[in-house]
């Protein structure tokens, strides 16, 4: 099992490569589009050609895009990201204490999401053709029209500002000392370091960026999983398992369920990639220091170097959770594992 | 004392009784058949029994007593602890009954988990289970449904039927969906196990001539209603009621001498329909219908011992068969060049590529070096089993797919290769009749538009822009052609305007044809066209083609699984297996007298028409096994 | 055939919520109480008519720069809809036609299109308008440009996977054998059968359009910032939203509305328009 779980995920990222090749060059193509130049508006007022010359120089910009496209990949390579023309901090120092940040809001995001629209799905289907399903419908219909930082807002609004139960700014409370980092993730450090105050305070403020998350992920899986649902009660399988005088719980978990599951799974893959679309706005609006802050912060001040690399984060990101999503797929489905 | 009773059993939905006054018994040991075309309510009854009757069903008179105790009173959690274990079912469809997320062990280990056998034993129970139906199960237990095949699979499901002793088996078609040969060795399989252990056994089937071999007594049912109820072989033999009669009267045989199907009109009334016929539900079609037939419900009339006849006007007093008029002979094919010549045609298929787009293993051949000659107005026929190629065979001539080798002559041009030249060719010569209708026919066209649609391609190849020109074909023009070819196909005029979602199965397979005859093609490439349909639509479509080449000369290639069609359309047979053809002939000399032992072994899984015949025989069986 | 099919609780609901958007937007000057960029600075943070401390002139009241909160909304619903028509619209056109292609045809065109949705897909739609936006440069314009960009991908991925199991059905292949060529068999055949398909999606992307508009103008990055959008209605009333939390609701609801009913429109359409969904509870 583990085997074949691990060949799959080979030939996943083998397929991947080329892919990620593709992305760089379209992001880099993208940005070399900018009318405006990104040195000039990085230099101090009163700077004179000479100086604007020489620091494009030093940022390779005055090469063609191929030669710069392959620079830039050859330094990614070799480990040098580059340095932000905005914060004057290498970019990898950036991206690497806001991409753990970023991981633990879309992994609670995803777990909340996954956990309200299985239950919710599960709900619906046992209330088909009633009332109840209605009801949902609608709730479901109205929680997918609003976006996330939309919610993010509400949110706050409801819960931090009209009755105020959770924190809705930053990371963590106000004052307190990041953990040493040993792993960057702020809520597996501060555990390692016995710092359970710091621990549940980087909880609680992940909580309302997670919901937000969440709430526009639920409703999709909920809708997904009810219609396979009702697809599969009418295979011929279930209704054999029931001429077998099983019960009803037996055949839904049993039989029913991991059968549905199967267009779920799928729609997760593709809904996690976007989830990491949807963090970068609610990052913003609970700033939260993760990699959406970095990059609308880098978008507002052209820094192309932090722009490019974070964008191929995202990238990798979504292509990671893409490859295993696809794994639990074929784990679960045997038609395909066996190929 | 039996094992089932039901006693002037009704089920209702939207007032109308979907099923009317059903009696009948199960003994232990025995086996009864219930014998009706799709939608006379042959299914219910199982439904009824496992209590899964759809929304707006409902039992509203009779008893249905199981072992002596009610099954419409018992309450639901009494129900199913006799399902699945006293009371079993074999399913229709094999391949999907069975969860194709579970290993064979899991699923029947989760059965014998079910019925409260301990973990320990479940393993032994199921190798004996399933060597008891002729699997080894060293190579099926840690299989998926997938890669088992359709018998495989409908085998385990019989284990698991079987493995309780239960006092009923329910068989809902258990055979429909498998190859002839397949069938009667799962016919044979399920005699043998339910002698076995004396257990009462419902069979459930289509076929008549099959439920006469299989069942001790056979119930004819028509709309609901159940018009004869006897002993298999004098229902079979000599059926008594009007609809028993033409039912056996439509069924192609394939021994014995042959004469014209005389088919019913029309088809059997639904579910919508009943209410407007509080008497013989059969009058509208009967041949023999008087005044009395109409009025009230018929009584059930016994004729003979254990022979009952629902009867109330000229039923019993007419002579239930029509004379029988024999076949002409075929007409002798046309002179000239063949329409259709294959040379060593071949197709092959390479493996599927993988993930990185590598290719796994030598591929497939569907059709290995086949040659075949057509005149024109021949009737031939190809029969084989599935994965025989024969599908594959009328896609390489229609130039659908591309042969890997080899060479299709059509009225002596090369077609091989599909340019446009073929094109033209083809266009002029061939067209194609497709299975299965509802993929064949576009929802969203009209029934005129639908069978003038070449006349529409050729308008739009001439274009649309250019002034006049003979050929480009008007509105007017089509809806013209249109009501000719319906007429042709036996379709009333006022079809013109449906859509296929408003036409019945049969109606809809004869709009497929008459689609197929607007350019007047000499040779009609026709796939498997009348096994979706019942015997009764059947023996009008296999009727119409001979109409036809009565009256427009035209040729036809007959793809079929059913010998008995190819038999009574065709005057040549070709019978194909593995891709190749093994044999070819006159069609009364190869079923007189089969060369191949393989076409032997065909014509062997077919029950004979006369029921006194054993069959299944175990020799047959056991060379069916070995094939 | 007949309307009573169309007269569905979603389609009704989600076709009139956007009929009356539209006309909202028609006749803004009309239906506007004040002009939306006027700045009352007299009265600031408003809140809506009804509240304590309301005016009447204001019915929902004034944002930081005391401009009229309704004239404002009414004045963005023109934003919102030009770029969920034309966006939208795009997207499909694009999107579509290269499925149809790639799905009917297969081979070398299906395999590259399917590649470029493959790498499309590993972007997060927000990002990749991030970047086309720094690329191409802010602007209304270019947020309808950028939209066509990222989403064509919604459609051809769909669609063409509709096109694959269209493409099997018999009556292509009976299509081909009447004489059609392959362009009229796309065009008569398997067009109108993913057409349902088209419509429904359309819808949707319909909603998903004002959403990523709105984001847009919230970062800054699609209109002026002084004319009137919901996005950029959000982003100013945000920083006051302690005292004045209408300032942020109101757009949202503006913005949920809409999404709403393209949502409901697009769910109901589905069903109604196709005719094998139909069929099937009809037997
Ligand atoms: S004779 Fe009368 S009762 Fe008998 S089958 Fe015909 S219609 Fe029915």
């Amino acid at each position: 099992m583990l085997l074949v779980a691990l060949r799959i995920l080979f030939f996943r990222l083998l397929v991947a490569v080329p892919t990620l090749i593709a992305v760089s060059a379209l992001v880099f193509v993208i940005l070399r589009l900018l009318p405006a130049d990104p040195a000039a508006m990085s230099l101090p007022p009163g700077a004179t050609a000479e100086d604007l010359a020489r620091l494009r120089a030093a940022l390779g910009l005055d090469r063609s895009i191929p030669e710069q496209y392959l620079i830039w990949l050859g330094d990614l390579l070799s480990g040098d990201f580059g340095i932000s023309i905005y914060f004057r901090r290498p970019v990898a120092d950036l991206v690497s204490t806001a991409l753990p940040n970023t991981l633990e809001l879309v992994l609670s995001g995803l777990l909340l999401g996954v956990i309200v629209g299985v239950a919710g799905g599960l709900l619906m289907f046992r209330a088909r053709g009633g009332r109840g399903e209605e009801a949902l419908d609608v709730v479901s219909s109205a929680m997918m029209s609003i976006p996330e930082f939309l919610w993010a807002l509400l949110l706050i609004l409801a819960f931090g500002v009209a009755v105020p139960l959770l924190p809705f700014i930053g990371r963590m409370a106000p004052g307190m000392m990041t953990p040493p980092g040993v792993t960057g993730f702020l809520l597996l450090d501060s555990l390692i370091a016995g710092r359970l105050d710091v621990f549940f305070s980087l909880l609680l403020h992940l909580v309302l960026p997670a919901v937000a998350l969440a709430i526009a992920l639920a409703p999709l899986i909920m809708r997904v999983l009810r219609a396979s649902l009702v697809e599969v009660a009418g295979d011929d399988f279930v209704t054999q398992a029931r001429l077998r005088g099983l019960s009803e719980q037996r055949i839904l978990f049993a039989h029913t369920l991991p059968n549905a599951a199967l267009p779920t799974i799928s729609l997760i893959g593709v809904q996690a990639g976007f989830m990491f679309g949807g963090t970068v706005l609610v990052e913003v609006i609970f700033g939260y220091p993760g990699l959406g802050n970095l990059i609308v912060d880098a978008v507002r001040n052209h820094d192309l170097p932090v722009i490019q690399l974070v964008a191929l984060v995202y990238c990798v990101l979504v292509l990671a959770i893409n490859a295993a999503v696809e794994v639990i797929y074929l784990l679960v489905n045997p038609r395909l594992r066996t190929h | 004392m039996s094992v089932l009773a039901v006693e002037g059993l009704t089920v209702s939905a939207k007032q109308a009784a979907v099923l009317r006054d059903l009696s009948f018994e199960v003994a232990p040991g025995k086996v009864v058949g219930l014998v009706g075309e799709s939608g006379a309510g042959k299914s219910m009854i199982g439904r009824v029994l496992a209590g899964t009757l759809p929304p707006g069903f409902a039992v509203t008179a009779g008893s249905v007593r199981f072992q002596g105790a009610d099954l419409v009173a018992a309450d639901p959690r009494a129900r199913r602890r006799a399902l699945g274990d006293r009371l079993t079912f074999i399913p229709q469809e094999p391949l999907t009954a069975l969860d194709p997320l579970m290993t064979v062990a899991a699923q029947f280990g989760e059965h014998l988990q079910r019925l409260g056998m301990p973990r320990s034993g479940r393993r032994g129970a199921m190798r004996a289970a399933l060597a008891a139906v002729e699997l080894d199960p060293a190579r099926v237990l840690e299989r998926y449904p997938f890669q088992l095949s359709g018998g495989m699979c409908q085998r385990v499901l019989i284990a698991m039927a079987f493995v309780s002793n239960p006092a009923l088996v329910v068989a809902d078609e258990p055979t429909t969906a498998l190859d002839v040969s397949t069938q009667m060795r799962i016919i044979a399989l399920i005699r043998t196990l339910q002698r076995d252990h004396a257990t009462g056994l419902l069979f459930i089937t289509h076929d008549l001539r099959l439920a006469a071999h299989v069942c001790d007594e056979i119930i004819v049912l028509y709309a609901g209603e159940a018009v004869e109820h006897g002993p298999a072989a004098a229902v079979m033999g000599e059926p008594r009621h009007p609809y028993a009669a033409s039912l056996k009267a439509s069924i192609p045989p394939v021994d014995g001498p042959l004469h014209r199907l005389v088919p019913l009109a029309d088809t059997m009334p639904g579910i919508a329909r009943f209410a407007s016929l509080p008497g013989c539900r059969f009058a509208p079609r009967c041949p023999v219908r008087d005044a009395t037939c109409a009025a009230a419900p018929p009584p059930a009339i016994a004729i003979a011992p254990r022979h009952t006849v629902r009867a109330a006007g000229a039923c019993l007093s007419a002579s239930g068969a029509a004379a029988a008029i024999p076949m002409p002979p075929a007409p002798p094919p046309g002179a000239g060049p063949p329409v259709l010549e294959l040379r060593d045609a071949a197709k092959h298929y390479p493996a599927r590529r993988n993930l990185i787009g590598l290719r796994h293993g030598p591929g497939t051949t569907a059709v290995a070096g086949a040659s075949l000659t057509v005149r024109p107005g021949e009737f031939v026929g190809i029969v084989g089993e599935s994965g025989s190629g024969k599908s594959t065979l009328a896609r390489l001539v229609m130039g659908l797919e591309a042969p890997t080798a080899g060479r299709i002559l059509v009225d002596g041009a090369d077609v091989t290769v599909g340019d446009a030249a073929a094109r033209s060719v083809r266009l002029g010569a061939l067209q194609m009749v497709f299975q299965d209708p509802q993929s064949a026919l576009n929802p969203r066209r009209s029934v005129w538009r639908l069978v003038t649609q070449a006349m529409e391609a050729a308008r739009a190849r001439l274009g649309t822009g250019t002034r006049a020109g003979p050929a480009r074909p008007s509105r007017a023009g089509r809806r013209e052609r249109a009501a000719t070819l319906l007429a042709e196909t036996g379709l009333p005029a006022d079809l013109l305007d449906r859509f296929p979602a408003e036409l019945s199965g049969g109606q809809k397979q004869r709009v497929n044809i008459a689609r197929a005859l607007c350019l007047a093609p000499r040779l009609l490439v026709a796939d498997e066209i009348v096994s979706g349909l019942d015997v009764s639509v059947q023996a009008q479509i296999l009727n119409l083609l001979h109409t036809l080449r009565d009256e427009l000369g035209i040729g036809l290639l007959l793809i079929s699984h059913d010998l008995g069609v190819v038999r009574y359309v065709c005057s040549r047979v070709v019978v194909m297996r593995h891709g190749e053809i093994v044999e070819e002939g006159p069609v009364e000399a190869v079923f007189r007298d089969p060369q191949h032992p393989y076409t032997r072994m065909l014509l062997a899984s077919i029950p004979p028409d006369d029921a006194t015949l054993p069959w299944p025989r175990e020799s047959d069986v056991a060379s069916a096994a070995a094939a | 055939m007949s309307a009573a099919r169309f007269l569905t609780p979603r389609i009704v609901v989600g076709g009139a919520l956007i009929a009356a958007l539209v006309l909202v937007a028609i006749f803004a000057p009309l239906i506007a109480p004040n002009d939306p960029e006027a700045q009352e600075l007299l009265y600031v943070l408003l809140p809506p008519a009804w509240a304590p401390g309301g005016d009447a002139a204001f019915p929902l009241g004034t944002d930081s720069l005391g401009r009229c909160i309704a004239s404002r909304l009414v004045f963005g619903t023109r934003v919102a809809l030009t770029v969920a028509l034309t966006a939208a619209t795009g997207a499909m056109v694009l999107g579509t036609l290269l499925a149809l292609l790639a799905g009917y045809f297969g081979g070398r065109i299906d395999w590259l299109v399917s590649r470029a949705v493959d790498t499309w897909m590993s972007f997060p739609p927000v990002i990749l308008a991030l970047i086309l936006l720094v690329g191409l440069g802010a602007g209304v314009d270019k947020v309808i440009l950028a939209i066509i960009i990222v989403d064509w991908t919604r459609f051809a991925r769909v669609i063409r996977s509709e096109v694959l199991v269209v493409r099997r059905r018999d009556y292509i292949a009976a299509a081909r054998l009447a004489g059609f060529s392959h362009l009229a068999v796309l065009a008569r055949e398997v067009l109108p059968a993913v057409a349902p398909l088209v419509i429904t999606l359309l819808s949707l992307e319909m909603g998903i359009a004002v959403i990523v508009e709105a984001t847009m103008s919230f970062v800054g990055l699609s209109v002026e910032s002084d004319v009137a959008a919901w996005g950029v209605m959000i982003a100013d009333a945000r920083r006051s939203m302690y005292q004045a939390p209408w300032g942020v609701v109101l757009p949202t609801a503006a913005i949920f509305l809409t999404v709403l009913g393209f949502n409901l429109l697009g769910d109901g359409l589905r069903p109604a328009l196709d005719p094998s969904l139909r069929t099937r509870g009809a037997r």
